[in-house]
């Protein structure tokens, strides 16, 4: 068995270790009446309240305390998912380009000034680098039981390791990606020990340098997953059209796990909004099921102002018939191309009205709630924004599947931005810059393109693959991109470092793309012969009282069919509600005001949403322009 | 300026101040104070402080990004400190010498005009100085047709702002206007939706840090609703009201409970003191509030406000 090792933190070859593949992100039930209801039974939450050793750095943490005769008397309680910093164990701060460490610990990327810089102990010996040791105990239910049980984590920031009644199972970095692990040779009857090591940071803290509040911990659901004998571990839906625009060109890839080799019918079929069958088939179980370009005439479009979409069923039975599964997805038939400079969706110039957004809750920070989202749409569609960038991470699951519901094209993100180590003081600086084109960076961001991609591959609504967000251009991001190019045929690839280092500029984004480029400049570049249309994958930087001269970018809209719109900076602030030490009334803080330095301060507030979900005067100005080019 | 009264306007030269009197006003222009001191109607007091000419704005997240606020800071300084440096005043358009004592001796208890204009110059603390007019001219209905005029003067930073700014004693409880819905700016008021509207209390917009806020551009008319005012034997607390209408061009204007130097100090709106005053401006020239970025791209050039040319603007308090 493995052995976990501290200096995982400090190497960026070390990322994933005993992590399952990342797999396509359906749901699958028992039953339809399960399914009727929503309900898997084939998942338990872990969510709730855990027991908690908060630790200020690695060697004041309770080494040892994942085995089950540890004594835990001394451990508090958290929730989860909860970040570390809001359940008051860990200081706020805010920051936006530089690191959290400014001016308080010197660090430079392992490997970034040389192949002997291993940068070892800079993470497992920080002494910023606190520790949460989580544990809890858990009996699986009765429909989990003699099954293969996985189990999910959404989101934990920053480094994990985790145990199962004692024993190591594995260790994830990457904060806002699935991280999936088999419990099933660890599980016992009765009651199960699960304890799990959180380390606020790792190399990870490199290459997760986003503008925001910097959180740690569990902030994502936890959930066990038992699988049926023939489970249905990934899927590949593809909802094109033929060249006429209006035949639905439908292909599909099933991955089945198969315990023992089971047998038994895979049933496949689409029906359209109203429940009318457009197709059925059914197929032997087998290791990998196929269905290629099979065409549907007429069908049904998905764009904006129409979300169509169709709903596929996959049902799973044993040899003798019964139903041991069922997967539902919906999708659309939409085709994105590229088509004399000019990005098209089923053959129509792409206008995009967009926003960039952050996952925020004032109470909660990036932990969000599932009414958070959906107010979030209505907000969108009320507003005319048929757009959104996960900047920078990718989104909670259910994000995905609002958007394809509510027609909202998705720039899908990466969990990627190293600014700090390239962009300094405003200056273009990457003496230092991960991951650049080194080597020992390479897997960990190519792993983050891979999990994005494997995860969010079916949803209609994401046109563009996004490789990150200022992280400046070398080889590795050119594996990024290499990467989607190779998966996916159907979507098209951005990035906004492209701009940065020209060199590159072939190799990592099928689209110019540039931020805060004032609409002088960006007439410039679409009057000189350009080699790309042009998004905005950030502009309209609506911090405070801002939003104006938004008619400028709306004319070049009109006038140049190569400029594509873009993504207004950004829906939502990011503050923190809480108490005034002075009037105990409620109110909204920002970077800097919990001690915090060095720091951004309001920076953090640059949405047309205020932090509590009340819109900012600004907003139907955006309505007024985005409402022009409804598409 | 055209009169449409018949009723005439009843002049009290005092020897600190010109009264001007109707059927249910009373208006005090103060010498020493250098502009309006008092404006009742139906009873009601409608200044705590005069009038003056307006020129900052309280620093935008924009303005601090691109440095405008330190380009132009002299501006506040003379937001804060004007110096009142002539006053004139005319009856039915014929100039009088200014009627101060001696000179209005020669008056009585029963002097009347169809309209009398009395005219303010203010001195800027700007390196170099410039100055602005203030004109009011009362009809006999208690009408006043403000007009205000800056001269633009080679030198001077570009304005955060340029207007006229009423102190009232209490906060409104709510104002009613025509014009365009939400808050707008020069460079952002497409969107803004042409109707009548109503603002109950005097909402602060807020801004992580508290900033310029509550412009509403292209008015028609607005009308500020109190319910209290300072007089210790008055103890109704029903609804009385003031309305500003446009004289010839729509205007801009803010109702809000600040002056752009409380908002200016505070770095969040829990340290904004208790609203106890309405800050009540008419604005002949607003700065857009640009968005480019917020670390450097200024607001586009056509939104600026040149310090360097005139600018005026005039309208009417409405009588009674």
């Amino acid at each position: 068995m493995m052995k976990p090792e501290l200096s995982w933190l400090d190497d960026p070859q070390t990322f994933r270790v005993n992590q399952l593949p990342a797999h396509s992100d359906h749901r699958f039930y028992q039953s339809e009446a399960d399914l009727a209801t929503g309900q898997s039974r084939f998942t338990q939450s872990l969510d709730g309240t855990w027991q908690f050793k908060f630790a200020k750095q690695p060697s004041e943490r309770p080494i040892g305390f994942y085995a089950p005769d540890y004594d835990r008397s001394g451990f508090d309680t958290i929730t989860v998912p909860e970040h570390i910093e809001i359940a008051g164990y860990g200081r706020l701060k805010y920051i936006n380009t530089t690191y959290p460490w400014e001016g308080k610990i010197y660090r430079r990327p392992a490997y970034a000034l040389g192949k002997d810089q291993k940068g070892e102990g800079m993470f497992s010996d920080g002494e910023d680098n606190y520790v949460g040791a989580y544990l809890r105990t858990f009996t699986l239910n009765s429909e989990l039981q003699n099954k293969r049980v996985v189990i999910q984590f959404d989101g934990v920031e920053q480094a994990m390791y985790l145990w199962l009644n004692g024993q190591f199972v594995g260790y994830a970095e990457d904060s806002f990606s699935q991280s999936e692990f088999d419990l099933t040779p660890y599980l016992k009857d009765g009651e199960n020990l699960i304890a799990v090591e959180v380390f606020k940071r790792s190399t990870a803290a490199f290459i997760e340098d986003q503008d925001m509040f910097r959180f740690s911990g569990i902030f994502r659901s936890v959930r066990l997953v038992g699988e049926p004998k023939s489970h249905v571990q990934d899927m590949r839906i593809i909802g094109n059209l033929a060249d006429n625009m209006t035949t639905g060109d439908f292909s599909l890839k099933l991955k089945l796990n198969r315990q023992a080799n089971a047998k038994g019918n895979v049933k496949i079929g689409i029906t359209d909004a109203d429940g009318e069958s457009l197709f059925n088939t059914t197929q032997a179980v087998n290791d990998d099921i196929e269905i290629n370009h099979q065409m549907f005439p007429n069908v049904h479009l998905w764009q904006h102002t129409d979300p169509y979409l169709y709903q596929l069923k996959v049902t799973v039975q044993d040899e003798q018939g019964k139903v041991i599964e069922i997967v539902p997805y919906k999708f659309g038939f939409r085709r994105v191309e590229m088509k004399n400079k000019i990005m098209l969706l089923n053959g129509k110039r792409i206008i995009l009205n967009g926003v960039n957004r952050h996952e925020w809750d004032a109470k909660s920070g990036r932990v969000i709630s599932l009414d958070d989202m959906k107010q979030d749409i209505k907000t969108f569609k009320e507003n005319h924004i048929n757009a959104v960038r996960t900047c920078h991470y990718p989104d909670r699951i259910e994000w995905y599947y609002l958007c394809d519901q509510a027609g909202i094209y998705m720039m899908a993100e990466n969990n990627l931005e190293s600014h700090g180590t390239w962009q300094k003081m405003g200056a273009v600086e990457p003496s230092y810059n991960v991951p650049g084109s080194l080597p020992e960076w390479r897997e960990a961001v190519v792993d983050r393109a891979r999990s994005n991609y494997e995860v969010f591959k079916n949803h209609t609504a994401i046109l563009f693959w996004s490789l990150g967000n200022e992280s400046y251009a070398g080889d590795d991001i050119a594996a990024m991109n290499a990467f989607y190019k190779e998966h996916d045929d159907t979507r098209l690839v951005h990035y906004e470092g492209v701009c940065r280092n020209r060199a590159y500029e072939d190799q990592i984004s099928d689209m110019e793309s540039m931020m805060y480029d004032p609409p002088k400049e960006i007439e410039k570049y679409l009057t000189n012969d350009p080699k790309k249309p042009f998004v905005d994958c950030e502009f309209m930087h609506d911090m405070g009282n801002s939003l104006g001269g938004m008619s400028s970018y709306n004319d070049l809209i009109d006038k140049y069919p190569m400029y594509q719109g873009g993504f207004i900076w950004d829906f939502i602030d990011q503050a923190i509600e809480t108490k005034d030490e002075v009037t105990g009334q409620t109110v909204l803080r920002y970077g800097g005001d919990f001690d915090d330095r060095h720091s951004d301060y309001e920076f953090s507030g640059d949405g047309l949403m205020f932090a509590d979900r009340t819109p900012k005067p600004a907003l139907q100005e955006v309505k007024y322009y985005y409402g022009k080019h409804i598409n | 300026m055209a009169n449409t009264s018949t009723k005439q306007v009843q002049i009290i030269y005092g020897d600190a101040t010109l009264g001007l009197r109707g059927e249910g006003f009373g208006y005090i222009f103060s010498y020493e104070r250098g502009g309006m001191e008092s404006l009742v109607q139906h009873g009601k007091e409608w200044l705590y402080r005069t009038p003056k000419p307006t020129f900052w704005r309280a620093t935008t997240d924009n303005d601090r990004g691109n440095g405008f606020s330190v380009k132009s800071a002299m501006w506040l300084g003379t937001d804060l400190f004007l110096k009142c440096t002539a006053v004139a005043v005319a009856v039915n358009d014929q100039p009088i010498e200014l009627p101060i004592s001696p000179a209005n001796n020669q008056y009585s208890d029963h002097e009347f005009a169809d309209h009398v204009t009395i005219t303010f110059t203010y001195e800027t603390l700007t390196v170099p100085a410039t100055t602005v007019t203030v004109a009011y001219t009362v009809n006999g209905s208690g009408e006043i047709n403000v007009s205000v005029d800056y001269h633009g003067k080679a030198g001077l930073p570009q304005l955060p702002a340029f207007g006229l700014r009423f102190m009232m004693p209490t906060p409104a409880v709510r104002f009613n206007y025509d014009g365009l819905s939400g808050e707008t700016y020069p460079d952002r008021m497409a969107g803004g939706v042409d109707g009548s509207y109503t603002v109950d209390g005097l909402p602060v917009t807020k801004y992580l840090v508290p900033q310029e806020c509550g412009m509403h551009m292209q008015t028609k008319q607005v009308t500020v609703v109190r319910n209290r005012t300072l007089d210790n034997t008055d103890h109704a607390n029903h609804d009385f009201n003031l309305t500003f209408k446009q004289d010839g061009q729509p205007f801009a204007f803010s109702c809000l409970p600040y002056t752009a130097e409380e908002l200016e100090n505070a770095t969040h709106i829990e340290e904004l003191p208790a609203p106890r005053r309405t800050v009540f401006t008419i604005f002949g020239a607003v700065r857009g509030v640009g968005g480019i970025d917020s670390w450097g791209a200024d607001v586009e050039e056509q939104y600026h406000i040149s310090a360097e040319t005139d600018h005026s603007f005039s309208f009417t308090i409405q009588g009674v």
